[in-house]
């Protein structure tokens, strides 16, 4: 497989996104946080330690039981043919799969480009196990991250909560946050025990994390869940040698020592990610072997 | 069985129809659009009818939080100057917040006839 890297150094992954696709390039745009999966240009796939994958989305959801994806991945995965393989089985529709690969692709697209605390990289050439589904511009994802920045911030401009174990708060008596709360937000607001994540509640409701991450947004502006100070969460961490690209750029198969960023403590296996852009094969197995841990 | 840009192509084929879309109305994401939108952008509208889809989905007066934990919104209706707005709730497997969107034009759509197709559609995109 050739690789190689494009010598990005950027801690911003718009620049690296925008440059790739007028190249109309095929590989992978990585970071620390997760990868956004690139075919002639357009965004195919993203995957992010910041974000619940496809397979927890269909999973949790009650959409589709966990052996179900594991036979598509054993008859379909290693040849790209995963998604034919789910909708052809007849347990899930086209729709549905378009829907929740567009939820997980946009999901984790969020944190690789607007979160990556370090720098992005590229390697040329590498796919996605998962085969083609749907994909969609760049532009689109770019506008589409840049806008969800902005309907965060205006929910409620707080970075802190994102990131920060959600705590619920007791029901004010007076004030927005008096009365009942939405059922969506409700389920979040019963997971929030003080040691959750938003991370860890949308995992655990097989929702995108973004989505969770509104749900806090507004609970936090309602006073129902609390609003840490600007402190907890560490700011963007530049680069560790941002002079020196080559050297600064771990092996894919290594991971990165971990507290980079507060999301990846709550990642098992931050490694997958990269692994998959070198072998598939041992891809695929790692995934089987998580999903069977995860039954245990 | 219709994939996202299928569905929405037969909604197009609806008398006076000038746009529809696929929108999750908790980001406001599009995650499909064709023809034309009302607000010269297809993200816009999006996120503008996403809104308008919350705020209807979320109110207990409308059936939310009903017995079956389902949204109790099968539609939202808006009749304006430019035309009619029809949103229709899409029920999932998974867990999301979707919606169809189409936009008619207000002399050649027809309202009643649409919003049975779109329902007819919504259906179809998920499997049921």
């Amino acid at each position: 497989m050739t690789t190689r890297t494009d010598g990005g150094t950027t801690t911003d992954g718009m620049p690296s996104l925008r440059r790739l696709a007028a190249d109309r390039a095929t590989g992978v745009l990585y970071s620390d946080v997760g990868a956004v999966y690139l075919t002639d240009g357009e965004v195919v796939h993203a995957e992010s330690s910041a974000a619940p994958g496809l397979d927890e989305l269909l999973a949790r959801g009650g959409r589709l039981a966990a052996d179900c994806w594991q036979q598509a991945v054993r008859d379909g995965g290693a040849r790209g043919g995963i998604a034919r393989r789910l909708v052809d089985s007849g347990r899930l529709s086209r729709g549905e799969l378009e829907i929740c690969h567009l939820f997980a692709l946009f999901d984790a697209a969020f944190f690789v480009l607007d979160a990556s605390p370090g720098a992005v990289r590229f390697r040329a050439g590498a796919g996605h196990w998962l085969g083609p589904i749907r994909a969609v511009p760049a532009g689109a994802v770019e506008r589409e991250v840049r806008r969800r920045r902005r309907l965060l911030d205006r929910l409620w401009p707080h970075p802190a909560v994102d990131t920060s174990p959600v705590r619920r708060l007791p029901e004010p008596s007076t004030g927005p946050g008096r009365g009942r709360v939405p059922r969506r937000q409700r389920d979040v607001l019963e997971l929030a025990d003080g040691t959750r994540t938003p991370y860890a509640i949308a995992r655990q409701l097989g929702r995108p994390a973004f989505h969770t991450l509104v749900d806090v947004r507004r609970l936090a502006a309602a006073g129902r869940v609390a609003t840490p100070p600007p402190a907890t969460p560490p700011p963007r961490v530049p680069p560790a040698a941002p002079a020196s690209a080559g050297a600064a750029v771990p092996s894919p198969a290594v991971p990165s020592p971990a507290g980079l960023s507060p999301r990846r403590s709550t990642e098992k296996n931050p490694v997958r990610l990269h692994a998959v852009v070198t072998d598939p094969d041992v891809e695929l197995l790692r995934r089987l072997r998580d999903a069977l841990e995860e039954k245990l | 069985m219709p994939g996202i840009d299928e569905c929405l192509l037969e909604a197009m084929v609806l008398p006076g129809a000038r746009g529809a879309a696929v929108v999750d109305w908790t980001s406001g994401l599009a995650l499909g659009t064709v023809g034309e939108s009302p607000a010269g952008d297809h993200e816009a509208s999006a996120a503008e009818t996403a809104e308008l889809a919350r705020m209807a989905a979320e109110q207990p007066s409308f059936g939310e939080g009903g017995p079956d934990d389902g949204p109790g919104v099968e539609d939202v209706i808006v009749s304006a100057r430019n035309g009619f707005h029809l949103l229709r709730f899409v029920e999932t497997g998974i867990d999301s917040t979707v919606f169809l969107y189409l936009w008619l034009d207000p002399e050649e759509g027809n309202l009643a006839l649409a919003r049975l197709r779109l329902r007819a559609l919504a259906e179809r995109l998920v499997l049921t």
